[in-house]
């Protein structure tokens, strides 16, 4: 019991708002051309050492720092110029460099994403996209922050607004979304959440915005970008004076970093680091992702 | 669990008060049992005959009511017919809750606090651990660390203030046999059920006086709470046209006069001796003597002192020292002996391929930080069983006061042992953990005493579920070894010590005078 380890953890965001690529990702306005995927294989890499307890920045000697890594075969798929379907499949695993917390490893939640080209005018651009995700193994919500997800299926509605000078490829992109988070099932049947005790197993895992804003340049062979994004639950508590997070808690982050892409032809590489530079209930982690790109024509003709 | 659910939500309620099956949080509802109220299958009209715990409990007494004819109770009733000729919802819903039991839901007060504080405190920048402070209750660390020794015995004086005084009440009940407002005026409609049990003095306020006088003490920072639930509870008993004033005067004067001698008694059980670390170097040289090669270290860093390392030395409830002494497990194991390295063997299987059947046990049965730790997990089973036997508030104090005290002894038993052998966590020779590590030594297992204790005890209440209360405390006393924490010896042996710790409870219990 006396569980020593005490911590915040980024690994949620995994997929949806933090430590992958960004080609023809669920946040750009870049689409794959009718009939055509591209395969993007990445590794993501997350580190903290400190995190913030409720809002308190703290370091924890029995978890010393946190890694979360994870591989990630993501498709995008063009179904026609102004509709792509974007898959992932990640597969994480966790460690801390001190304490004994066991670490844990899966797969984690499969998402897609639909994104639709709404509007298109003079480099100004608007889009849809609607996502959902799913767990693919029954792995343990509720061994923060060893734990690689938290098992709620989601489903996401985002809009994207996109202006991009034709002349310089220059571009200006912002996003927000808002995703709706299922209630979940914890091996315990009681639990402490909300300054009470639930006597249940049911955990609800609040809902979430992420918001994101970024300012690069797309060539056809290459692409560089600064970025912010911020991710927040609607609601939650908060982790307790030196309590271990729990699937309720109101997890926030502000994360800025760089983007970058090469693809000559059909292989490419990317790469994407960031830093989270203010949070509450999370680790403030840096983070990097690299990722090789394959496009290729998925329709004989 | 599942059955548990469908079973409370089914059945229908005895009266229709408003129920709250829901609670609205992050704006998803979260689906909690409901407790309903109900008729005792027996009233108990000989519980004032019953022993106490406190031999000087038996002779506290009640003055005698005013009868129900005279002027002064008259009034009483009127002032009951008004205030509970219209309720609002928010008041039917406080007296549907205090409906499902006095006992049951002071209890279910005093495990929500124990998991509340189940905190440790956190290690200050000169690497020390700071001790709560009692005079300072909520500053950092909150006082109390709610561990399981501190909720065990928390619990325990919990159960005993309430039982103790409710065979007073009783006792008097059934002197005075004071009708409650319902029998004594037909134009009274009671919101709950009306057993036949005499209403002077309450059992309601007397379960509620006793309580708040423990829970007090030792949650002292959850005072305005405390206060808040003792009047809700009493204004619920008016409000459900179940008591007139009087009755729940006479109730709360009784529950805190049994209370303050329970609460002398824990005033002098040894607790306040049980952090005493200076000890704890003779410990580990009397251990290296029998044999221990590495004595039990703290795996956190900076290393914290180990958690109430002479709680062994703290007053038992059902058997004396002597007895803790006697009854002490043998010698475990040692490092380097075939048998040492197979219980290290298997760890280390569990640890390569831990299955997710493995995890959820560990995980079910962790009761780690931040819950109400295995006696109040315990207590959750011994209240619900006897809520669903529908026993009378005596009964039910009765159960709770007989699992309580024996998961206490169990405690001070198991605590005893752990600081007698001082024996090494497996992670000494590397194992990790999936539930968390507990900073004290290995051997025995605490879970498993306490189960194996409070299951013993259950057993006896409700023997055609002994065979249940087995497998519960067997897989929670497993669920140490899925989680990597516990050599397998700590486990068996543990239980086999929380058994013969049971047996002393139920000798309690067959020599109560209950007849039961």
């Amino acid at each position: 019991m006396r569980r020593k380890l005490i911590g915040c953890l980024v690994l949620l965001v995994v997929v949806l708002y933090g430590n992958v690529a960004r080609a023809q990702m669920p946040h750009d306005a870049i689409y794959m051309p009718k009939k055509q995927i591209c395969l993007a294989g990445m590794y993501g890499h997350s580190r903290w050492n400190q995190y913030w307890e409720g809002s308190l920045k703290r370091e924890n000697f029995n978890l010393g720092t946190h890694t979360t890594q994870s591989v990630m075969l993501m498709p995008a798929i063009g179904i026609t110029d102004r509709l792509n379907v974007i898959l992932a499949v990640p597969y994480v695993w966790t460690r801390t460099s001190a304490g004994n917390l066991l670490g844990q490893e899966g797969f984690q939640d499969f998402s897609g994403w639909l994104k639709y080209k709404v509007l298109d005018f003079r480099g100004l651009s608007l889009h849809g996209v609607v996502g959902g995700s799913i767990p693919m193994g029954n792995y343990v919500p509720d061994f923060l922050p060893m734990s690689i997800g938290m098992q709620a299926k989601t489903a996401t509605g985002r809009l994207i607004v996109n202006y991009t000078h034709p002349a310089t490829g220059l571009y200006l992109n912002g996003h927000g979304s808002y995703s709706w988070r299922s209630k979940i099932r914890v091996d315990r049947d009681a639990y402490q959440a909300h300054d009470r005790v639930y006597n249940t197993n049911e955990v609800g895992v609040p809902n979430a915005i992420d918001m994101g804003v970024r300012l690069g340049v797309l060539k056809p062979k290459w692409q560089l970008e600064a970025f912010t994004e911020r991710f927040s639950c609607v609601d939650g508590d908060y982790i307790r004076r030196n309590d271990m997070p729990f699937p309720t808690n109101k997890m926030e982050m502000t994360t800025a970093g760089l983007y970058g892409k090469i693809q000559p032809k059909q292989l490419g590489l990317n790469a994407r680091v960031g830093r989270v530079l203010e949070g509450r209930n999370a680790g403030q982690s840096w983070s990097y992702t690299v990722g090789v790109l394959y496009q290729f024509n998925y329709l004989k003709k | 669990m599942k059955k548990y659910f469908q079973h409370t939500f089914l059945k229908t309620s005895l009266l229709v008060v408003g129920c709250l099956p829901m609670v609205t949080s992050c704006e998803k509802e979260i689906m909690e049992p409901v407790r309903n109220s109900y008729v005792p299958i027996s009233v108990d009209a000989n519980a004032g005959t019953w022993k106490t715990y406190l031999p000087t409990a038996a002779e506290i007494t009640v003055p005698a009511p005013k009868a129900t004819s005279s002027p002064e109770y008259l009034a009483e009733l009127a002032n009951v017919k008004q205030l509970s000729a219209s309720l609002t919802k928010e008041q039917q819903e406080k007296v549907a809750y205090w409906g499902a039991g006095a006992v049951y839901r002071w209890n279910e007060i005093g495990r929500e606090l124990s998991a509340k504080y189940n905190l440790p405190p956190a290690s200050n920048a000169e690497g020390k651990y700071p001790l709560p402070d009692a005079a300072n209750p909520l500053a950092d660390p909150k006082f109390p660390f709610a561990n399981p020794p501190y909720t065990a015995r928390a619990l325990a004086y919990l159960s005993v203030a309430q039982y103790d005084a409710l065979v007073l009440t009783w006792k008097h009940k059934y002197a005075y046999k004071r009708q409650a407002p319902s029998e004594v005026d037909g134009s009274i409609k009671a919101l709950l059920p009306v057993s036949g049990i005499p209403a002077y003095p309450s059992e309601d306020a007397v379960v509620a006086a006793s309580s708040f006088v423990i829970l007090k003490a030792m949650f002292p920072g959850e005072v305005p709470f405390l206060e808040q639930k003792l009047k809700e509870h009493q204004d619920a008993r008016l409000w459900a046209g179940m008591n007139v004033a009087s009755d729940l005067k006479a109730g709360v004067d009784l529950g805190n006069a049994v209370a303050a001698q329970v609460m002398n008694r824990a005033r002098t059980d040894g607790m306040s001796a049980s952090n005493n670390q200076a000890l704890t170097p003779g410990m580990i040289k009397l251990a290296k003597n029998l044999g221990v090669k590495t004595p039990w270290m703290s795996q956190e860093t900076p290393a914290r002192p180990p958690m109430l390392p002479n709680y062994g030395a703290v007053q038992t409830w059902n058997f004396d020292k002597s007895t803790l002494v006697k009854i002490r497990p043998a010698l475990p194991h040692l490092e380097g002996s075939a048998e040492f390295e197979k219980d290290l063997n298997e760890l280390r299987s569990i640890q390569k391929n831990q299955t997710r059947e493995q995890a959820r046990i560990a995980n079910y049965w962790a009761d780690g930080v931040g819950s109400y730790t295995p006696p109040g997990h315990w207590l959750r089973t011994a209240a619900n069983v006897a809520h669903e036997a529908k026993y009378s508030e005596v009964r039910m104090a009765r159960t709770l006061a007989l699992v309580g005290t024996s998961l206490m002894d169990a405690g001070i038993g198991c605590w005893d042992a752990k600081f007698y052998y001082y024996t090494p966590r497996p992670q000494q020779f590397g194992l990790k953990t999936s539930v968390g590590l507990p900073n004290f030594p290995s051997y025995t297992s605490g879970h498993s005493t306490f189960s194996s204790a409070a299951a013993t005890v259950l057993g006896y209440l409700f023997p055609q579920q002994a065979k249940r209360f087995d497998e519960l405390a067997l897989e929670a006393s497993n669920s140490r070894v899925y989680g990597l924490i516990h050599y397998r010896v700590d486990c068996e042996m543990g239980l086999k010590h929380g058994k013969v710790i049971g047996e002393y409870a139920i000798a309690r219990g067959k020599a109560d005078g209950s007849n039961l």
